[in-house]
């Protein structure tokens, strides 16, 4: 199962002490928590927002507001649940904002051609992973952020509960109808689903 | 174990938190009941199903990016806070500088002359009509009053003798004075950053409206500080200030030659929150030039497009 980092008490203690030389204003201290917890953060902005460029504006905001905010980081969460917990407020603000903003539809960016022999193979795995991500937008937003960081970052029931600020019953119970919202979808649709697979 | 339980525990197993005990009555209750184990089975093809989704890649191309962006943040955050001197510091720095002037001036006068004070980090700015001040001067001991009655502020520096300048932000000879710290007065980064930061203080958003001269000290350090960081922080100054042509024109500018990113970030921010109240149709065009420009940083062509999203044409 994908994991947030990996984690395990040495990853904790060296994700702290990164903090720790983040705030001594060490330069290869952010780079080495960029590196090693960029691209988690990408996956789980682009899951929430299901927009790849505002993924990745919120990655580097959440690493902008680490580094202004070293300082305030109390020690009582693991660095990775502040991380995705700043992660998961950009993306919430930026749900609101598009919500609020009239969209004018421009040319959608380029996305990177597929050569050669992979272009069926990732034509599949992008068929699939939109049929994915279909389902997870019939979702709410707290049971998608619940269930994506179980699912994808296999964090705790205890560590999304401080990621999302809720208790641990308030994150089972939205995992558990996410799951149930699946399930009868998956029921209904096998047919199509299964032709995705 | 009872039926009514299966999701939940079928759940707990999936995310590694069903405890040992209730896993064993989980097994024990799906060998005998039927009806559980085909529940059980379409819980679990759905969370396979989730599977299929591997996430969006972090290409190296992004990596970079990121990784370049911390740096300058790091860079920008090593800044320090300016904050007041302790009131009792002054009197004893005073009397240290007439001290150490006295020596120098001994020694001066004993030499042949020193070359004159480095150039300007930027541009020049017209030097406020102070006695002994010249183009090039620099101003020493600097001070900062803070905000006095009616929102009066003052600023203390020494040239040939000490002086005084107080009055409200919109006071010509303030503002005079505060661009020509900002053009003039740093020495390195970090001192510059600190002059802009007065600055911001005091000609935000809502705050007096900016002087000419301001405006011409932040848009000079703009096009030419050689440091990003600073040119970052005269980029912010300027966003917080209310919009005119000049300011426009100097963020465009950025937005089309800085080669910091964060600057050009900046930039597209500031413009497209006055391209919605105002439509500018050099604005728009700039955002969408930088849209679909495949040679520009991952980041700015998001934000462009971003912001191109958010306007009414």
């Amino acid at each position: 199962m994908p994991t947030a980092s990996g984690h395990g008490e040495n990853t904790s203690a060296e994700d702290r002490l990164l903090l720790e030389r983040i705030r001594r204003g060490d330069t290869d201290g952010a780079a080495e928590l960029f590196e090693r917890y960029a691209p988690a953060l990408l996956r789980f902005a682009d899951r929430l927002l299901s927009d790849r460029a505002q993924a990745e504006e919120v990655s580097q905001e959440v690493f902008v507001k680490v580094i202004s905010r070293a300082h305030q980081y109390d020690g009582r969460a693991e660095v990775s649940s502040w991380l995705f917990a700043i992660a998961a407020n950009a993306c919430r603000d930026r749900r609101r904002r598009d919500r609020r903003a009239p969209v004018v539809p421009i040319e959608a960016l380029p996305e990177p051609a597929a050569r050669g022999e992979g272009v069926e193979r990732a034509l599949m795995d992008r068929e699939r992973r939109d049929s994915v991500r279909r389902a997870l937008a019939e979702l709410s937003e707290e049971q998608r952020e619940a269930l994506v960081l179980a699912r994808y970052h296999g964090l705790p029931y205890a560590e999304i509960a401080t990621v999302l600020g809720i208790s641990v019953g308030a994150v089972k119970t939205r995992i558990f109808r996410a799951v149930e919202t699946l399930k009868a979808r998956f029921s209904e649709g096998a047919a199509s689903w299964n032709a995705a697979n | 174990m009872e039926c009514r339980e299966l999701n939940e525990r079928i759940i707990d197993r999936l995310t590694g938190d069903l405890a040992p005990d209730s896993g064993r009555e989980l097994i024990a209750h799906l060998d005998s009941c039927s009806a559980c184990r085909t529940e059980a089975a379409a819980v679990e093809r759905a969370w396979a199903f989730l599977g299929e989704d591997a996430g969006a890649e972090a290409t190296p191309e992004f990596m970079r990016r990121g990784k370049a962006l911390v740096e300058e943040e790091m860079l920008r955050a090593r800044v320090r806070e300016f904050r007041p001197r302790p009131r009792w510091i002054r009197p004893a720095l005073q009397a240290a500088a007439v001290l150490a002037a006295a020596g120098l001036g001994y020694l001066a006068a004993n030499r042949r002359p020193t070359p004159a004070s480095p150039a300007p980090r930027v541009g020049p700015t017209p030097a406020p009509a102070i006695a002994g001040l010249g183009e090039n001067s620099r101003l020493s001991n600097l001070s900062y009053l803070g905000n006095g009655p009616n929102g009066r502020i003052g600023i203390g520096f020494d040239v040939t003798t000490r002086h005084q300048v107080e009055g409200s932000p919109a006071d010509p000879e303030v503002a005079k004075v505060l661009a020509y710290v900002v053009t003039h007065n740093g020495e390195n980064a970090g001192e510059t950053s600190r002059a802009i930061e007065l600055v911001q203080q005091h000609y935000g958003q809502g705050e007096a409206a900016p002087s000419p001269d301001i405006v011409a000290a932040l848009t000079a350090t703009l096009k030419r500080d050689p440091n990003p960081g600073v040119r970052k922080k005269a980029a912010d100054a300027l966003a917080g200030m209310r919009i005119t042509p000049e300011i426009r024109s100097a963020l465009l500018d950025a937005l089309r030659d800085d080669k910091n990113p964060a600057v050009r970030l900046v930039a597209i921010d500031r413009l497209a929150a006055a391209a919605k109240q105002e439509p500018d149709a050099r604005t728009i065009q700039s955002l969408r030039a930088k849209a679909v420009d495949p040679a520009e940083n991952g980041f700015v062509r998001a934000k462009a497009a971003s912001a191109l999203k958010t306007m009414e044409f």
